[in-house]
């Protein structure tokens, strides 16, 4: 997985709800918040005797120390490919593939979302009207396609949705005039015609082979095995994309924009930072790892809340589905030990 | 604002993303007193120097606001380049263009460019024009294919990188907002002071 985040710069900003505006200053204000930084958890302990998760096991990154922390509901949000890592490690004689593993699905349905195929055009006029300040999002084009009968494709399931925006274009298009010396240099410091984009994300469906796992050749410092993913796109995901770039095209060019281009930088999984699934939430047991209220099945005081929940991955960004999700199985869980039935 | 991909991209090229012909090495002309540096690179020779300030001088020359020279552009290349390029990597595509360039200007007017009068740097200029542009760019990355991009354009987009963001551009030719945090996206103009904003470059 790449480490660099295209979008970060946009989502830096204050906006919606932000761990270290709301949800820390509201954990603190309980009294009972406890942070504990510089650990690295390495598995969940599992009590045979209860039948459920007792704790877990963390190493301490700094002195390599190892403690056992002892705890009623844990909460495994560690983001989707560590969660699923750290359950792989969690092996005991009743999970011996893995924490909640009865269904050998745990790994598996690997998901992310395609994007970057679309297209980009010039608008003619507007020369007088500019912008300013930092906004923290784009237009959005939801899906239209496979929505209802009228609506249905013979070439693919699913669909995708467009995000996209409008500027003026800025240095980088000055370095194309073919011009210098004095008059060039008047024109750079004047904002550029106007652009406008839209780029598809497209749904990926889950597919068992999509799948992570560990790693035991290849250790980290801590001596824990590192994870290895396998993924590819399969071919539901490649005809959304040459129908989101055809779309992409006609739209801009209905618009009236000049200047349209097409373009398909074609990645791997992973490059949409939308990673979701292999700790998949499902009815039944014997096919999925976690039940309705993001318990594991065979664990019911382990919840797993963040993108590795999901059991698909529509086509629109998912945090706030991670966000609803996890206010949902919190409440469950307070109702549950309030009953003391986990 | 530039992200850390778009700082990449605009640099990646340093790294052996420019195409560039294996190059004959061509026997350095010996410079002439007036053209003295008054600084010391870390980076360039002082005869690679000398044609980097003759470049950035041509390109963005002084007029009644300031020119590429007057902000430190030279300076502010010879320190990027010095920070990036790997220990031993040498000669760098940064080198091997200045000399094919030179080559040309030898090749054409009998002198290496920085002894060049302007209006044969210019046609060298106009020439170097006939290669390939940058593609349009979508949240800091090219799309398409992007065709090699060559020496000249490369420099060329690293001066008007160096030059945009100094102090003095950004706070006194451009229009200078150093909170932009309100965001309106639809306003006049005229309303900026008729220049482009500092902080808006690539979107």
């Amino acid at each position: 997985m790449p480490v660099s985040q295209p979008l970060q710069p946009r989502l830096s900003l204050r906006g919606l709800l932000q761990l270290q505006l709301h949800t820390l200053p509201a954990a603190n204000a309980t009294g009972k918040l406890t942070i504990r930084p510089f650990s690295i958890v390495q598995e969940v302990i599992y009590g045979d005797q209860q039948g459920k998760a007792k704790g877990l096991r963390i190493i301490a990154a700094e002195t390599n120390e190892v403690i056992d922390y002892k705890a009623r509901v844990i909460f495994l949000n560690a983001s989707t490919l560590s969660t699923t890592q750290i359950m792989l490690n969690s092996k005991s004689k009743r999970f011996e593939n893995g924490f909640g593993n009865d269904s050998g699905e745990l790994g598996h349905n690997l998901m992310d979302h395609t994007y970057r195929v679309g297209a980009t055009g010039t608008v003619d006029g507007f020369e007088d009207r500019y912008y300013k300040g930092r906004r923290p999002n784009g237009i959005y084009i939801p899906r239209y396609w496979n929505i209802d009968e009228a609506s249905k494709s013979d070439k693919f399931v699913r669909g995708f949705g467009y995000q996209g925006g409008a500027g003026r274009t800025g240095s980088r298009e000055a370095a194309n005039l073919p011009e210098y010396g004095a008059e060039f240099k008047e024109k750079l410091v004047q904002p550029g015609r106007w652009e406008f984009f839209i780029t598809g994300f497209s749904e990926s469906l889950p597919q068992h082979r999509n799948h992570v796992s560990l790693n035991p050749d290849v250790t980290d410092k801590w001596g824990q095995p590192t994870l290895s993913i396998d993924a590819e796109w399969g071919p539901n995901e490649l005809a959304l994309n040459k129908q989101a770039k055809e779309d992409a095209v006609e739209m801009l060019e209905r618009a009236g924009l000049q200047n349209v281009m097409e373009f398909d930088n074609k990645h791997e999984m992973g490059y949409g930072i939308h990673e979701m699934g292999t700790v998949r939430m499902g009815r039944d047991p014997k096919t999925s790892v976690l039940n309705g209220f993001n318990q594991v099945h065979a664990a019911k005081n382990v919840f797993v809340t963040d993108g590795a929940c999901m059991a698909s991955s529509s086509c629109v960004n998912p945090s706030l589905t991670y966000m609803a999700l996890t206010a949902r199985a919190v409440d469950h869980a307070v109702s549950e030990l309030n009953k003391q039935t986990i | 604002m530039l992200d850390r991909r778009e700082v990449l991209r605009r640099t990646s090229w340093l790294a052996g993303g420019v195409v560039v012909a294996p190059y004959v090495l061509g026997l350095m002309q010996s410079c002439s007193p007036d053209q003295q540096l008054d600084w010391t690179p870390n980076y360039f020779s002082d005869e690679e120097a000398r044609f980097v300030t003759a470049y950035i001088d041509t390109l963005l020359p002084k007029t009644d606001t300031p020119g590429g020279l007057d902000v430190g552009v030279d300076r502010f290349i010879d320190k990027v380049m010095a920070a990036t390029t790997p220990a031993g990597d040498k000669p760098s595509p940064m080198q091997t263009g200045i000399l094919e360039f030179d080559d040309r200007a030898r090749n054409r007017f009998g002198s290496v460019f920085h002894e060049l009068e302007q209006d044969q740097r210019g046609q060298l200029f106009s020439d170097a024009e006939n290669s390939p542009l940058y593609m349009p760019a979508i949240w800091g990355t090219a799309v398409g294919e992007q065709p090699p991009i060559d020496f000249y354009r490369s420099l060329k987009s690293m001066v008007l990188w160096g030059y945009l963001s100094s102090e003095e551009i950004g706070t006194n030719v451009l229009e200078y907002d150093p909170v932009p945090g309100e965001y309106n996206g639809d306003m006049p103009l005229s309303e900026t002071g008729g220049e482009g904003l500092e902080f808006v470059g690539d979107f």
